[in-house]
């Protein structure tokens, strides 16, 4: 664990045919949040897409970054289509926990789910 | 170990790059102090709230000076982040803010949530704001003892 240096932020695609997964690495504060939020906007609003974030190596994230989740959430809520978030690091979960944006992913999440059983 | 009273001063410009040497720094001061992993990670999240506002909003796109002091207070770290810029309008603490609970998607407003996120993360958080002064948060933290902490 390397606490004591910053880690560039880092977003890696893998794309699968109608899925999308976003791999998020670093430490996504002010500075890193306009470029992210920029990479995101053709993705979001696809709505054909399967869009899967994964956190697993997110390292920091605080109100700017929660936002951009909250933005994405908005488009893919409004347009009906998916975004589930994965992998979450438990000191980031406890900030989505302690916002709530937490249970719309929780909501994202069955949805997804409704899905698969055709409901 | 940090003697009570002592205090460390930094002066860093108010721009978004270096809001990540605000939270080195925080780490040095907070580890030798005894804070906990988690307990630092919480006051990471809370200084750099305080440091992005100074950024995004105290001076409006000029070059500005954000200052940021820790002062030792017995077995707590105490941390002010003041700025000289304009201020903080759309910032103040709000009585019943819920942050996103109790709210659908489609009604939550993006923006809000660093001041709760702060209260939230810290014992205790006081902003000071005075017309051409600039803006001062205070927030302080105390340290749990464990048995892990020498």
């Amino acid at each position: 664990m390397s606490l004591n240096r910053s880690e560039k932020f880092t977003v890696t695609k893998n794309w699968q045919d109608d899925q999308c997964i976003v791999y998020l690495q670093g430490e996504l504060d002010l500075a890193a949040a306009s470029d992210f939020r920029k990479m995101m906007e053709p993705i979001m609003s696809d709505d054909k897409l399967h869009l899967r974030m994964n956190l697993k190596e997110l390292k920091y994230i605080d109100s700017t970054g929660i936002g951009i989740l909250l933005s994405i959430l908005k488009v893919r809520h409004s347009n009906n289509s998916t975004f589930v978030v994965e992998e979450v690091p438990p000191q980031i979960q406890k900030l989505f926990t302690m916002t709530g944006i937490a249970k719309f992913f929780a909501v994202q999440d069955n949805t997804q789910v409704g899905n698969e059983r055709k409901e | 170990m940090l003697e009570d009273g002592q205090k460390i001063t930094i002066c860093l410009p108010a721009t978004a790059e270096y809001v990540d040497v605000v939270r080195l720094n925080l780490y040095g001061i907070a580890s030798k102090m005894g804070f906990s992993y988690e307990e630092i990670e919480d006051m990471k999240v809370a200084i750099s709230e305080a440091c992005n506002n100074s950024v995004l909003h105290a001076y409006h796109s000029q070059n500005g000076v954000m200052e940021i002091n820790f002062e030792v207070q017995g077995d707590a770290l105490s941390i002010t982040v003041k700025d000289e810029g304009q201020g903080f309008e759309d910032w103040e603490p709000i009585e019943d803010d819920q942050a996103l609970h109790n709210k659908d998607l489609s009604n939550v407003e993006i923006g809000g949530l660093g001041f709760y996120l702060m209260q939230a993360l810290m014992d205790d958080v006081s902003v000071n704001r005075e017309v051409g002064q600039g803006t001062s948060v205070t927030m302080t933290r105390k340290v749990m003892r464990s048995e892990e902490t020498v």
